[in-house]
Order: C-alpha cells, then sequence, then structure tokens
C-alpha cells in the first residue's frame, strides 16, 4: 500500500538535510491522467509529491540533464546531492550511468519506490477520451483503482499497463538509499518473445515495417532526450562538422538516426520504455532496442543496471569474450 | 451549399485536378497528406498529430540545386493548385499569422507560392478537445479567419459556407453534387458552433496585459522553475502550428548537392550557439523564457497578433506535461 | 535583382590576405561580383553585412568592412572558427564566392554629418568599424574629427596593420593602438582597450562614439564611456547572433524582440539598454 503521507514525510526530511540540494519526483499534472515531474527544495513543496501507477516518467534522466554552469568567481561549486525518485527500472539508469561513470554515486541519493506497474496513457485516453479533470490512481489488490474528479472511481487491470510492465523482473530498485515502501513480486520472465515476433519476419517485411514507421519520425529528438542514458553533451547524430546524419528529414536520415542511436544503447538500454511513451507519432522504438538487448544478452549474457560493479561488455575486453559472432 | 457525406468521396475526385491533402494515417500518427485512390481520409478525428503547416511549409524543402564545383543554382519553388480538406480553424488562423513572417519585407517565394495555390476548406470543431483554448486567444471552433471554405458537420451531410473566391471557384468544379442549403441547415450549424464555444474547458488568462508586461518579468524565478522538466526537444516547436523557425543546411550526395530548410526548433541548445562557443541562451531556463515571450510579446511588437491559436498540440504531446496554459497563469499571476 | 532571396550572387575573390596567423587567424577577402549589372547595382553603407558562403559548405552573416566610397567591390574579413570559415579561408585569388545581402541596417552617417567620430574596436571588432573610418575619410569635410581607438591582444593579432601604418596621426585623424600585454619594439599604449579609451579621453562635445568587439570588452567599454560623459544616444554598436536567413524569416537571431539582421546590426545604446537579451 502506497503511503502518501509517509512518502512526503520522507521527502520533507530529504530535502530538509544540509547535504541534499533538491529532490525530484511526480506530482499531478495538469489536466486528466498526467502526470508532472516536481522539482522539490522546500519542504512545503514536498506536500504535492505523489507516486502512482500514472508515474511513468523516468525521473534518472534529470540527474544528466541539468546543465552545469560554471562556477561565478569567489564561489565554490554545490557539491551536494540530488535527491531522485526511482521505480524499478528507473534506478537502473542511475546503476548505469554509475558504472558508466556519468554520475557519482556522492552525488545522488536515490529514493526507492518499490512499483506495481505503471499505466499506459494512451490506451487511458482511449478508454476514457475527453478526461478534463485531474484523476487519481492508486494500486489497490493487483489492480488499479482511478478516482475520476466526479467522484467516480474505476478499476481497471492488467490490460491498461504498458508493455514493458507485463514483463517485468525489477520492480523494486536494484540500488537506492532508502526505500519508500516494502518491497513487490515481479510480474514476469523475459523470453523476448516481441522480439522473436518480428524476427520471424522476412528481411522485405522488416523493412517495409520500419519503412511505415520511420516515414512518420519528425527527428523531434524527444526520444534522444528522455533517455537517461542519452547524455553524450554534443550527440554525433546532431554534429555538423562533420555531418553524420544530414538534418533533412527523410527515410534515409530518420533510418539512419534511430539505428544508430539503437546502437548505441546496445548493451546499455535499461528498457525504461521512456523513448516509446514520448514519441509524438508513436514508433514502436523500444522494438529496436529490445532486439539489440537480446543480442547483448545471448552474446555476453550481460544485463544493464543491475551491477554497480559491473564492466559493460562493449567497453571492455575479457580473455573469455564468446567471440563466435566475428570469427 | 450542403453536401451529403456519401458524396465526399466524389466530391474529392471531382476537384482532384488539384491535389487534396486531407487528414490520414502516415504511420501512427493523423497528417495532412495528399489523397490518393484508397485512401482512408479521417474527418472525424479532432485534429492532426502535425499542423496543416507541413504542406506550404514542409519539414525539409530544397531550396537551391546545384553540382559541387560548379555555381549554375536551380531555384525550385513548388508550384501547384492544391486544396486541403478538413483544416481545423485554429490551424487555418495559425497560417494566416505565420503569412506575416515569410512576406514581412522581403518575400519568400516557397512559402508564399504554396501559399497562393491553396485553398482551405475548414471544418468546424463540434467536439473541442480537452485542451483547446482556441476562444482565449483571438480564435474559435467555428472561425472563419484564413479559410475560403467552412464545413460544418450536420449528422448527415456538411453544410459548405464559401466565404472567398478561392471558395466559390472550388464549389462550382464540384457543382453537381452539392445542393442548396436551407435555413434549417445554417440555423442548425449555428447552434453547434454556439454549443461548441460553450464545450471548451480551458482558458488562458486575459491575455490583454500580457505582451507589454512580459518584458518586466525578465528575471522572474517562474521561467527557471517551469523549465526544470523540459526535455529540451522539439516537440513543442515541430507541432505547432504557429512555429516557422528553420534551419539551413547544404548536404551533398557524391556531386549533386543542395541548400535546403527544415524545421529548426528554438529549444535546442544548437539554436543560437555562435561559433565562437559562446551561447546568449545557455540553458533551458533562458530558451523557454525566450519562446514564451516571442510568442506573446515579440510577436505582437511586430505584427499585432500573439503567435498562439490555442490549438493545445503543445500540451496534449509535451512528455513532461509542461503547459502552457500553467505558464501563462503564472505570467498573469506575477504582472 | 533577385526575387528569390535564398538565391546568392556568385562573386569572384579578387585578392586575399591574412591579417592575423593561428588559431584564430583572420583572412580578409576582397571581391567582385561576377554579374556587371549586379557589380554596378549594388549600393551599401557602413554597417550592413552580407551572408557569404561556399556552395556545398553553407554560409555565414559577415559585416561588409569597406566604405561603398573605395569602389565596386566588397571587402570581407573573417575569423576561422567553424565548418563555413574554415572552408571560406580556403579560397584563393580567383576562386567563387557565393553572396547575398546587403542586409541590416546602417550606421546613421547622414545624421552623424558634422559630428566628431570616435571609433573603438577590439580584435575582429575592427571590422565592421571600417567602412565608417573609410567613409569618414572620403567624405572627409562632411565630419568632425576621427579619432580611432583599436587594441588586440597582441601586435599579431591587430588587423588593417598596413592601413593603420600609413594612416599614422595627422591633423584631426587621431589613431590609438594598443595591445594588451607588452611586447619589445611596441612603441604605442599597452592594456585593454577600455583604459585605452580612457588614456585618449575623448571629449563627448558634438561626439559619436561606436564600439564593436568582445562583449566583455564592450561592456567595460560602455562603463567608461558614461564616465566620459557620453549620452546613450551618442553610442552606438553592433550586435552579432547566429543566423541562418539573414532577412527575418528563420528566427533565431532575435536579442529580446529586436531581430539582429533587420532592426540591426547596428544599435544605439539607447535602444539597446532596455533589451536585457543584447547582453547576453
Amino acid at each position: 500500500m502506497i503511503n502518501l503521507e509517509k512518502i512526503r514525510d520522507i521527502a520533507k526530511n530529504t530535502v530538509s538535510r544540509d547535504d541534499i540540494k533538491y529532490l525530484i519526483g511526480w506530482r499531478q499534472g495538469t489536466y486528466g491522467f498526467r502526470v508532472s515531474p516536481h522539482f522539490v527544495r522546500k519542504p512545503e513543496e514536498a506536500e504535492e509529491l505523489i507516486f502512482s501507477p500514472l508515474c511513468s516518467n523516468n525521473l534518472a534522466t534529470y540527474l544528466t540533464l541539468a546543465e552545469k554552469r560554471p562556477v561565478p568567481r569567489g564561489q565554490q561549486p554545490d557539491t551536494r546531492k540530488v535527491a531522485v525518485m526511482v521505480k524499478g527500472c528507473d534506478s537502473r539508469a542511475v546503476v548505469q550511468q554509475l558504472v558508466e561513470q556519468g554520475i557519482e554515486r556522492e552525488s545522488v541519493y536515490i529514493i526507492g519506490c518499490p512499483c506495481e506497474g505503471v499505466v499506459d496513457q494512451s490506451k487511458l485516453e482511449e478508454k476514457y477520451p475527453g478526461t478534463f479533470g485531474q484523476v487519481e490512481a492508486r494500486w489497490e489488490n493487483g489492480k488499479i483503482s482511478l478516482c475520476f474528479p466526479e467522484g467516480k472511481t474505476e478499476v481497471v487491470g492488467e490490460e491498461l499497463l504498458t508493455q514493458k510492465c507485463l514483463t517485468c523482473r525489477y520492480p523494486n530498485p536494484v540500488l537506492a538509499d532508502i526505500n519508500l515502501r516494502e518491497e513487490v513480486a515481479a510480474r514476469g520472465n523475459e523470453s523476448f518473445a516481441d522480439v522473436a515476433e518480428l524476427e520471424k519476419k522476412s528481411t522485405k517485411d522488416k523493412w517495409s515495417f520500419w519503412q511505415d514507421k520511420f516515414s512518420s519520425c519528425i527527428r523531434c529528438y524527444s526520444c534522444r532526450n528522455v533517455c537517461p542514458m542519452c547524455y553524450c553533451q554534443e550527440c554525433i547524430l546532431d554534429k555538423l562538422n562533420p555531418t553524420w546524419v544530414n538534418r533533412s528529414v527523410n527515410i534515409s536520415e530518420n533510418t539512419a538516426y534511430h539505428l544508430a542511436r539503437a546502437f548505441h544503447l546496445a548493451g546499455r538500454c535499461i528498457e525504461c520504455g521512456e523513448c516509446e511513451r514520448v514519441c509524438p507519432v508513436n514508433i514502436p522504438i523500444t522494438k529496436l532496442n529490445r532486439k539489440l538487448t537480446k543480442e547483448v544478452t545471448e552474446k555476453f549474457g550481460f544485463e544493464p543496471g543491475v551491477d554497480v560493479e559491473a564492466k559493460p561488455p562493449l567497453v571492455g575486453y575479457r580473455p573469455d569474450d564468446k567471440e563466435n559472432f566475428i570469427l | 451549399m450542403k453536401i451529403n457525406k456519401d458524396k465526399l468521396a466524389d466530391f474529392i475526385a471531382a476537384i482532384s485536378e488539384q491535389t487534396v491533402y486531407a487528414p490520414q494515417k502516415r504511420g501512427e500518427a493523423l497528417v495532412f497528406a495528399p489523397v490518393a485512390k484508397g485512401s482512408n481520409v479521417n474527418l472525424a478525428a479532432a485534429n492532426t498529430t502535425i499542423p496543416p503547416k507541413s504542406v506550404v511549409f514542409p519539414q525539409t524543402e530544397t531550396l537551391l540545386r546545384f553540382e559541387l564545383g560548379k555555381t549554375d543554382l536551380e531555384a525550385p519553388v513548388q508550384e501547384g493548385k492544391a486544396v486541403m480538406l478538413g483544416v481545423r480553424p485554429c490551424d487555418a488562423r495559425a497560417m494566416v499569422i505565420v503569412d506575416n513572417v515569410f512576406s514581412w519585407d522581403v518575400d519568400d517565394p516557397y512559402y508564399l507560392q504554396k501559399r497562393a495555390d491553396l485553398t482551405l476548406v475548414g471544418l468546424a470543431c463540434l467536439e473541442p478537445c480537452v485542451n483547446c483554448f482556441c476562444s482565449s486567444v483571438g480564435g474559435g471552433p467555428a472561425s472563419k479567419e484564413g479559410l475560403d471554405v467552412l464545413m460544418t458537420d450536420l449528422g448527415d451531410g456538411y453544410l459548405l459556407e464559401v466565404l472567398t473566391e478561392k471558395g466559390q471557384t472550388l464549389c462550382q468544379s464540384a457543382e453537381g453534387l452539392l445542393e442548396e442549403s436551407v435555413k434549417e441547415d445554417k440555423d442548425a450549424a449555428e447552434k453547434l458552433h454556439a454549443a461548441a464555444v460553450n464545450k471548451i474547458t480551458r482558458q488562458a488568462p486575459d491575455t490583454g496585459p500580457i505582451p507589454a508586461g512580459l518584458p518586466r518579468l525578465w528575471e522572474d524565478p517562474l521561467w527557471a522553475e517551469v523549465s526544470e522538466s523540459c526535455l529540451g526537444c522539439g516537440i513543442c516547436t515541430y507541432l505547432c502550428p504557429t512555429c516557422h523557425c528553420f534551419d539551413i543546411q547544404d548536404e551533398s550526395e557524391g556531386c549533386d548537392s543542395r541548400r535546403c530548410r527544415t524545421w529548426d526548433s528554438c529549444m535546442f541548445p544548437e539554436y543560437t550557439l555562435h561559433a565562437s562557443g559562446h551561447n546568449p541562451r545557455p540553458t533551458r531556463r533562458e530558451r523557454t523564457r525566450n519562446r514564451i515571450n516571442h510568442k506573446y510579446s515579440y510577436f505582437v511588437d511586430k505584427f499585432n497578433v500573439i503567435a498562439c491559436v490555442g490549438c493545445g498540440r503543445c500540451i496534449n504531446l509535451c512528455p513532461v506535461n509542461i503547459d502552457i496554459l500553467n505558464i501563462l497563469s503564472k505570467v498573469g499571476e506575477a504582472l | 535583382m533577385n526575387t528569390n532571396p535564398y538565391k546568392p550572387y556568385i562573386a569572384t575573390v579578387e585578392d586575399t590576405w591574412f591579417e592575423t596567423l593561428g588559431d584564430r587567424c583572420i583572412k580578409t577577402f576582397k571581391v567582385v561580383l561576377d554579374d556587371e549589372e549586379l557589380r554596378y547595382n549594388w549600393s551599401h553603407l557602413p554597417g550592413q553585412c552580407a551572408i557569404i558562403g561556399v556552395l556545398g559548405i553553407g554560409e555565414s552573416m559577415i559585416s561588409i568592412s569597406c566604405s561603398p566610397t573605395e569602389g565596386k567591390f566588397l571587402r570581407f574579413s573573417v575569423m576561422r572558427t567553424g565548418k563555413v570559415t574554415k572552408a571560406l579561408h580556403e579560397l584563393e585569388k580567383g576562386d567563387k564566392m557565393t553572396v547575398r545581402g546587403p542586409y541590416g541596417n546602417n550606421f546613421p552617417v547622414d545624421e552623424w554629418k558634422g559630428k566628431n567620430i570616435i571609433t573603438i574596436g577590439g580584435g575582429i571588432g575592427q571590422a565592421p568599424l571600417r567602412p565608417i573610418i573609410e567613409y569618414v575619410k572620403a567624405n572627409r569635410d562632411d565630419y568632425g574629427s576621427l579619432n580611432i581607438i583599436y587594441g588586440a591582444r597582441t601586435s599579431a593579432d591587430l588587423c588593417f596593420k598596413r592601413e593603420f601604418e600609413d594612416m599614422g596621426s595627422s591633423g584631426d585623424v587621431s589613431c590609438n593602438l594598443s595591445i594588451d600585454i607588452k611586447e619589445e619594439e611596441w612603441p604605442h599604449y599597452v592594456g585593454f582597450v577600455p583604459s585605452l579609451l580612457m588614456d585618449v579621453n575623448p571629449s563627448p562635445e558634438n561626439a559619436i562614439a561606436i564600439t564593436c568587439g568582445p562583449p566583455v570588452m564592450i561592456n567595460f567599454v560602455l562603463q567608461n564611456l558614461k564616465k566620459l560623459n557620453f549620452a546613450d544616444k551618442q553610442i552606438y554598436t553592433t550586435l552579432e547572433n547566429r543566423m541562418k536567413c539573414g532577412f527575418g524569416k528563420c528566427g533565431r537571431c532575435n536579442a529580446g524582440n529586436l531581430y539582429v539582421c533587420k532592426d540591426g546590426p547596428v544599435f544605439c545604446y539607447e535602444t539597446l539598454k532596455s533589451v536585457p537579451e543584447a547582453f547576453a
């Protein structure tokens, strides 16, 4: 059971600590089923924090998104920690960022939020179109209870969860300084069934599938920007000097963009599914990433974002690396 | 005039000497695309994801063609009569707003030629969406601004109000399919329009004091607040019907080269990056502040109109729920 | 004339030489428009800019650093900083360059008639000031005294060295150079441009001061001009920003509600002081 008061208390205490700069959590959005990231600096601001099946946002991305401004002369850099509320999948992003040394352990205070699954907002909006007033949601006895502002309550089941949640093996944060509630049971088992489905198609059919999707891409870069693992200061797919992928938006450049990004995430993607959630034209981006995840799992037996001491396979060399795919 | 719904396909066929653009699925998104045989035109959906600006201001457009090493330049300005069917009044207003920019002082032939060739057949909104606020920024669900014809869905048919000469010419080419409308039809349409206005649930605060007042809020903490969760992607700008910023790049394949323009976004850091490395808008705070100031203040200074039509796309599709109405209400409070 | 504003003119590099060397070297190009009619109909005033480029690479907005009184050619002084300027630097005599323009507003040289002109430049900032100097020299009787204040980091970083040597100081044309760090055989002032300005101590009486250079220098020069009792409307500067179209459509060059390509690049300090983004 989620005890909102307890969560808000923990947040208030965290934010009152001397060594915490601010806390990143979730709060109710401005309409319907929306939720928005909430940056808490003062204890009273913690009153708005929530943790519910609507909290899809992976807040770990803000650990690397916040701009580092030059320190004014005479001032010391602010080395206080950033506290971040993370679900199971989100925590894998933090761990992978630590493994890659994109952030330092002392710079983050991880507040673990064991999660029973988040809903797919587009499915919700399809089921309850035109919902204007803000809706609250709760996990209740394995189902999700939606409280509409008019007082109506609806209970929905698994069918409204995001795809990734149905096969989730890490509902509990893999690394945390404090946990908000007791652990929850994992829901699924990894079989890469969805990947196998696409693999079965002929090359012609696969290309036809992806051509249809990539043609509608508008290169808004939302998938890249929301991704907690995409934190290069200058993205090579944006670079102009030299230009690797042209700015023009067409099937050729779009394909190059998506495939290159997928490869840059191979062995690093922690499958939070945010890329797919944010895409305004609904490209099934995770299908690409999961194909590569399957490859890395099978070839290297490696899973990113679970062990903070791990050495990523594509960055390191081991004498016993299985190289049967290149020799 | 009126047309029965079952005659719509014939109507499209009758006007097909011109390219007809209508809302259709491309991938999983609804966009304005050319109608071909067997196209699935969707006039029932609320609004397209990609605004119709994509027809007159394509995301990628070739400005010049040339061969590397040579100096002969081809400037392919696209010509050809076209009709856009099913444009929502907000998007049509947006085109009129953007026209200001592309004809300011210097004429942009690429955009203006397409605009001149285009006839806009609008579709009144009878079921405004949750985040529509057209009525608080000078528009409305049945606004006629920028349209050549306005269609209203009466149930079994559409009422067609001809608004301009272009609209008249268009309807004449499909004469046989159209019936005369009667007073009841017009009354019914008016009732539906009025009902639609009442269905709009969200309002912007009084925009009167905002254009002149925004510069006073330059150093207000609200900008850092509202931009902290921003991902810096291009969704709000690319999907905004009044946003018109673009990048110009030269691209070559072998010796074939072209200079093209592509949509650009003021939310990208590179947008204002100097070659020296200096960036006058280094963080999302400055860029968000600039975006709101541009739409609600600078544009008003230059062209006397707010560069926002209340279509709600930015609110619907912002992945982190940055809500422009929320920002405007903070601005309203601070002023 | 072009009815398509995106279609550039083609120009040939008549002469080119380096002003400064090193990593961010500055190269000057003297170019002539290929089309004769265009060449003779081209008209610009000091302060205006043009977008020059190399087909296949791109374009950059560069100030026209010659006065129309000098002849039917155009001069650009380009610092090598990025992709396009690197390609421009590879151009030699006889090579082709694309030119679009003239863009922007100009220094109000007509309004300044009868006044004493003081130019205060730093580094490459002297490039947009040079046309004022040449214009005033060509119309000498229309103006009062001409006071040139110009400095760079080292003597090697000074632009237009030959021209300054020829100019020297005579009568009411005063030429004051400085470098930041002491050098052997440097006979002139050593120090930053803002302090050279205080040293020269020009009178604000009937004067116009135009300054151009790195933002940090401009800030201090503005402070010092106020100390010397210059009124806001006597001070002019040019702004620069990333540009693409050059004529107010692509949206990116604005500083506040001012488009640098159309409302600028020339601005009076009176206008700028209420635009915080101008000093970002």
